[in-house]
């Protein structure tokens, strides 16, 4: 019996393959040809490059630390308070932070921490302070959202043998939580570690200047600065074997617990003491990642909103912006769901290394530079084809593909339970293909397909970089609207923008999650 | 609210209908930075002007700033759409001039506005600017007046400045650094490096944390404070004076070498250098326009510091060092 999906899993990767190296293969190619400098490949030897590396790594461990540990606890605090008020609207809020563009982020950041904010740190915000203070807004929310779904596969029969045993709540968490937490934690803290060590922008401007530089500035320093593609080639290769490294330690954690048939129901606290401590920590980690939006929305309000949603142009870029948005998310998480078919068979034969493999190389590529890429296809597709044509595809591709970690994230652990438990019965009942769809997959993994397509749509919707490498005709995105405006000295309208992107993303990521992911009001 | 929503209801039939109506007039594709291309930039303005006398397409195609269009147009060889190159400036021109992909423009600037006389047969400066420390006068009495006083007072004001290698005004700076202090400016740097609050990406960052009160001074162009004035209205903000003079930036265009529609983007840089094009610059790209008239300059430009002598480094030992002179630069500001 060959494994299930193994013909367009094998398709997928091969793509992948093809999307990631042919353009490296192609700036590197470049460099051999006359007109350009050959490349200074000696990278070890350079001190300054050493250190860079140094710092992109302690920042992006640190960052991630601060992140995902907090998060624990504040995913464990909703997961024990499923009828809390507002449970909805608030994980809604925890989607946002990635979507903001992290120029707008920076400004959020020192709305609240800067000089003249609400928690002024003065000087002491520029360094790793600012640097963890951006960081943990975006990626804690995440974290939380991503773990949440673990606690929601915990069998009723373990929290009642929980009780008759008497356990405690750190016996509960070590005997009960741990061993589910083990299978999704690890891929978490990969995916905040590579969103880390790529970060750009909030890393140099809060990072208070160029001790704070990371691989991906130097990556964007010699491929455009001393437009030296061979090394940006070989930095952005460096960054991947990186974080190979990273990933293996990361996976050598990775537990796949058990899987039972079993009735799930949200666990409820019964102590008031864990109910006020719980909602405490909802409380924090609301207020941390709450204050940077409330100030941006405080700004909007007082900008000139009227002027700013008058543009039609706006509008314009607002349906672009959705419509990529939507588009990329379709397309990761098509891609996804082969990936993970295909290693979930993998799994359930056994063959856990391969399949953990598949999803290292599903997620992995997040951290080839899209300048990277986009130069590189670049030149491989502009003798051939006028690429100002081809400009919505590839961005809607390269989005696809920065959206994948996280589609394996969100669906990995779901598809792999759904698979141990009725595979077998698909089998006897001879269920396959669209049939089996319909009748077992779609019905229990809606809400995890939801977040997962909720997810890219809104990171693909903050998305700037990709588009602006191509060229553009007009302001076409609501993130390069954004961009543009702060270009041109408004502030003020910029800031409406991007209350008003953050609007659609929230608006996006409700309805999809309720559209998709279904009714269903434990609702993570 | 009502005009909000018939807008929001034209652009969607507008969207409906958006037909690509090309006619078979020849198009003139023209490679230029994002923020000329954007909706607040010169561009839209630029391309009508241009459209109502050439009886042609004007396509302007926004890159992200200098470096990444004269990369782009490397990477395009004899495969270019391009036919004009619009925004780089002299920081780049020799790299621009030695790839050959360039061909004479044929023309002259007449009534030049810039400081020094212009000569160049690839390449013709549309506007031009200076660097500058601008700062609130309500939060700041009493502004260096020279770049050495700024310099060598530890107590000084606070600074923002931007990454020479990811900025245009950052590269700026540290040549007008290496202007006035030689061989001594890796010492410049080092005394100033205590007060510099943060080195941002982009000119765009370092100004809105600027506007925050994240600092004293934040490194722009003189021009800045017209903007304020012009379309805010409000006089707090002034470029502090400097007694060396300030470094100039000038942007320039040239004709791509292998364009198709040589005479028609000759027509184009002549309508560049003509009043109709310049009038447009100072209150969109807020520089200086490079021709001198009298209905060009608004007259909040007055108000202005005269920040002469200007200051300019030649293009040659601009390429031949920045490289150097960037690593010089880490290597102080990384300690």
């Amino acid at each position: 019996m060959t494994t299930s999906h193994a013909i367009p899993a094998g398709l997928v990767l091969a793509l992948l393959a093809l999307l990631v190296l042919a353009p490296m293969a192609g700036l590197f190619h470049l460099s051999a040809l006359p007109g350009y400098q050959a490349a200074d490949l000696r990278i070890w030897e350079n001190a300054y490059l050493r250190r860079v590396v140094y710092f992109s790594l302690w920042q992006a461990l640190l960052s991630t630390l601060f992140s995902v540990l907090p998060a624990i606890l504040v995913a464990r605090a909703f997961a024990m308070q499923p009828d809390l008020p507002l449970r909805r609207l608030l994980l809604g809020l925890f989607a946002l932070p990635l979507v903001v563009p992290a120029v707008v982020v920076v400004m959020a950041v020192v709305s609240v921490y800067g000089s003249d904010g609400w928690l002024p740190l003065g000087r002491s915000l520029y360094g790793i302070n600012g640097i963890l203070l951006a960081h943990v807004f975006f990626n804690l929310p995440l974290a939380v959202r991503l773990l949440l779904p673990q606690w929601q596969a915990i069998p009723q029969h373990h929290w009642q043998l929980g009780e008759q045993l008497g356990m405690n709540g750190l016996q509960r968490f070590r005997f009960i939580e741990w061993p589910m937490l083990r299978e999704a934690l690890p891929g978490v803290l990969l995916l905040v570690f590579m969103l880390c060590l790529t970060s750009f922008a909030v890393v140099l401007t809060l990072g208070g200047g160029p001790r704070s530089t990371t691989i991906e500035v130097a990556i964007y320093q010699s491929l455009r600065f001393d437009f030296d593609p061979a090394k940006a080639v070989v930095l952005a290769l460096l960054q991947l074997g990186l974080c190979m490294l990273v990933a293996m330690l990361t996976l050598k954690l990775q537990r796949m617990p058990e899987v039972e048939i079993a009735i799930s129901t949200p666990h409820r606290n019964r102590t008031n003491l864990f109910r006020w401590f719980n909602l405490g920590i909802i409380l924090l980690a609301t207020l941390y990642v709450g204050m940077p939006l409330l100030s941006l929305l405080i700004d909007a309000l007082r900008g000139p909103i009227g002027e700013t949603l008058g543009d039609l142009r706006l509008w314009q870029a607002l349906i672009n912006t959705l419509l990529i948005g939507l588009s990329a998310a379709l397309l990761s998480v098509t891609a996804g769901w082969f990936l993970l078919q295909y290693s979930a068979s993998l799994a359930r034969e056994g063959r856990s290394k391969a399949a953990k493999l598949v999803d290292l190389a599903g997620s992995i590529v997040y951290v080839v530079p899209p300048l990277v890429i986009a130069t590189g296809l670049f030149v491989l597709l502009s003798p051939h084809v006028d690429v100002f044509d081809w400009v919505y595809p590839i961005v809607i591709a390269i989005n696809a593909l920065m959206g994948l970690p996280f589609v394996i994230r969100c669906l990995g652990p779901a598809i792999r339970q759904n698979q141990a438990r009725y595979h077998r019965l698909c089998l006897g009942l001879a269920l396959q293909g669209w049939n089996r769809f319909r009748h077992v997959e779609w019905p229990l993994l809606r809400r995890p397909l939801g977040l997962a397509i909720a997810l890219v749509a809104v990171l693909a919707m903050g998305d700037l970089g990709v588009i602006a490498l191509f060229g553009s005709t007009q302001s076409s995105t609501l993130a390069l609207m954004i961009y543009h405006q702060l270009g041109a000295y408004l502030v003020a309208k910029a800031t409406v923008t991007a209350v008003l992107l953050l609007l659609l993303c929230l608006g996006v990521f409700v309805f999809v999650e309720r559209f998709i992911g279904g009714k269903s009001d434990a609702g993570n | 609210m009502v005009t909000v929503l018939s807008r929001i209801g034209a652009v969607l039939v507008s969207l409906l209908f958006c037909a690509n109506l090309q006619a078979a007039t020849p198009n003139l594709v023209v490679y230029t930075y994002d923020s000329f291309t954007s909706d607040w930039g010169p561009g839209p303005k630029v391309k009508t002007a241009f459209e109502a006398k050439c009886s042609c397409t004007l396509e302007l195609v926004g890159l992200s700033d200098g470096v990444a269009m004269l990369n782009r147009l490397k990477l395009e060889g004899t495969n270019s759409r391009a036919d004009i190159l619009l925004g780089i400036d002299t920081n780049l021109t020799a790299e621009a001039r030695n790839s050959g992909l360039f061909a004479n423009h044929g023309l002259s600037l007449q009534a030049s506005a810039l400081p020094n006389p212009w000569q160049d047969d690839l390449f013709l400066p549309y506007d031009f600017g200076y660097f500058a420390f601008v700062y609130n006068q309500e939060k700041l009495a009493n502004p260096p007046t020279s770049l050495r006083q700024l310099v060598d007072n530890s107590e000084g004001p606070t600074l923002l400045i931007q990454d020479p290698r990811t900025s245009t005004p950052g590269l700026g700076l540290l040549l007008w650094m290496k202007k006035v202090f030689g061989e001594e400016s890796d010492q410049a740097w080092a005394q100033l490096s205590p007060r510099v609050v943060t080195v941002s990406k982009g000119w765009s960052e370092a100004y809105g944390l600027f506007l925050k009160g994240e600092a004293d001074m934040v490194l722009s162009y003189t021009t800045s404070p017209a903007y304020h004035l012009i379309a805010e209205q409000d006089s707090r903000f002034a470029a502090a004076r400097f007694e060396e003079g300030h470094y100039q930036q000038i942007e320039v265009a040239g004709i791509v070498q292998t364009s198709q529609h040589k005479q028609l983007a000759r027509e184009f840089l002549e309508f560049m250098i003509s009043e109709d094009f310049q009038k447009i610059i100072p209150t969109t790209n807020w520089m200086y326009p490079a021709v001198a008239g009298e209905a060009v300059v608004p007259v909040e430009f007055d108000q202005l510091i005269d920040p002469r002598p200007a200051l300019l480094l030649d293009e040659t030992s601009v390429a031949r060092h920045r490289k150097g002179w960037v690593d010089e630069w880490l290597e102080v500001m990384s300690r």
